[in-house]
């Protein structure tokens, strides 16, 4: 027990830039350099692709890039509209980013240089913006009429019982961040404290666990938040327009 | 330095929380992997379709286990 207070009392190291306490004045700096590395490595991969594009005969970085922009692509037209094009720089960078923050994780680095994602600050950050993004694009698709009959959700119910749903739907809009956001979280910090017990067994044990572990949690479960990450993110905004859906099938949903 | 009365409850409500995780995440993880037997056994064609889609939600049911794991390592460094 006294190994997991102290995993968990060495995560978290903070620094006080300013006195008067508060939480702008303290700075996470292990998650500062890791997002830092993530995004160089995110801006080098970026501009390498582009330096070396070719319409002809493209490479094999941009044939990855070209698959997963266009799987994008579909899932966006699918589950949004044809029009919302702009989702996808969005989501593929998002998911870029937390793909490479997870795998700059496989080194076997020293202290300073956690997971990214394994600081909620982070992960909290993406999804607001990603939250703030959905609601602009509610109002802008459906009208701010729209936007507040989206809260009433089960369209085809007699009026009280949608009344009795709006909290819940208020609710429900409201936590769409914070599950988001904890789900990346929890998986990658509950990795790296894994990694870190693995590390305090005796050395013949921990080398082959440590290799096993570290390859399945870094590109198995660090590939699928990614992913899962970039979906969701395309699917709050396909839930954004179901008033839209709801308008067309007439008022309370008379067309069902 | 700590209270042993805290500590024992947060590492009682620990073990019930990761227990119920799992219980949830393993019938989760179980049902979508059932269906997916399921409908390679009815479409083979399908099988490589219809894996990626069972990861996808192996990974979403797993995820609450994992917010479960973090938050009570999170609980347990409280109580200390």
């Amino acid at each position: 027990m006294r190994l997991l207070a102290e995993v968990t009392a060495t995560h978290q190291d903070t620094m006080e830039i300013c006195s008067g306490g508060g939480f702008l004045c303290t700075i996470n700096h292990n998650t500062l350099i890791s997002t830092g590395v993530a995004m160089l490595l995110v801006l080098l991969l970026g501009f390498f692709v582009r330096a070396r594009i070719n319409n002809g005969k493209p490479g094999s970085l941009q044939m990855v890039f070209e698959a997963v922009l266009s799987y994008a692509r579909k899932l966006t037209t699918d589950n949004v509209a044809e029009d919302a094009e702009f989702i996808v720089p969005i989501a593929v960078t998002i998911a870029t980013f937390i793909l490479i923050a997870n795998w700059v994780d496989f080194f076997p680095l020293a202290k300073p240089l956690l997971p990214a994602n394994s600081d909620w600050n982070l992960t909290l950050a993406m999804a607001i913006v990603v939250f703030v993004i959905v609601q602009w694009y509610c109002i802008k698709a459906t009208g701010i009429r729209g936007f507040f009959y989206r809260f009433t959700k089960p369209f085809d119910m007699p009026i009280w019982a949608r009344i009795m749903f709006l909290p819940l739907n208020v609710i429900e809009e409201l936590l769409k961040p914070v599950t988001l956001s904890l789900r990346l979280f929890g998986n990658i910090l509950a990795g790296a404290i894994m990694v870190q017990l693995l590390a305090a067994l005796p050395i013949w044990a921990s080398v082959p666990a440590l290799s096993i572990w570290k390859a399945f949690d870094v590109f198995f479960i660090g590939s699928l938040q990614a992913l899962i990450f970039m979906l969701l993110t395309i699917i709050y905004f396909g839930m954004a327009r179901e008033a839209l859906h709801a308008e067309q099938h007439g008022p309370a949903g008379a067309a069902h | 330095m700590a209270d042993p009365t805290a500590l024992s409850g947060a590492l009682i409500g620990a073990g019930i929380a990761l227990g119920g995780g799992a219980i949830g995440a393993a019938v989760g993880d179980g049902l979508a992997g059932n269906a997916a037997i399921q409908g390679t056994a009815r479409q083979p064609e399908m099988a490589g379709r219809l894996q990626t889609t069972m990861f996808l939600i192996v990974g979403l049911c797993e995820a609450m286990y994992f917010i479960n794991l973090a938050f009570v390592f999170v609980l347990i460094s409280q109580a200390k």
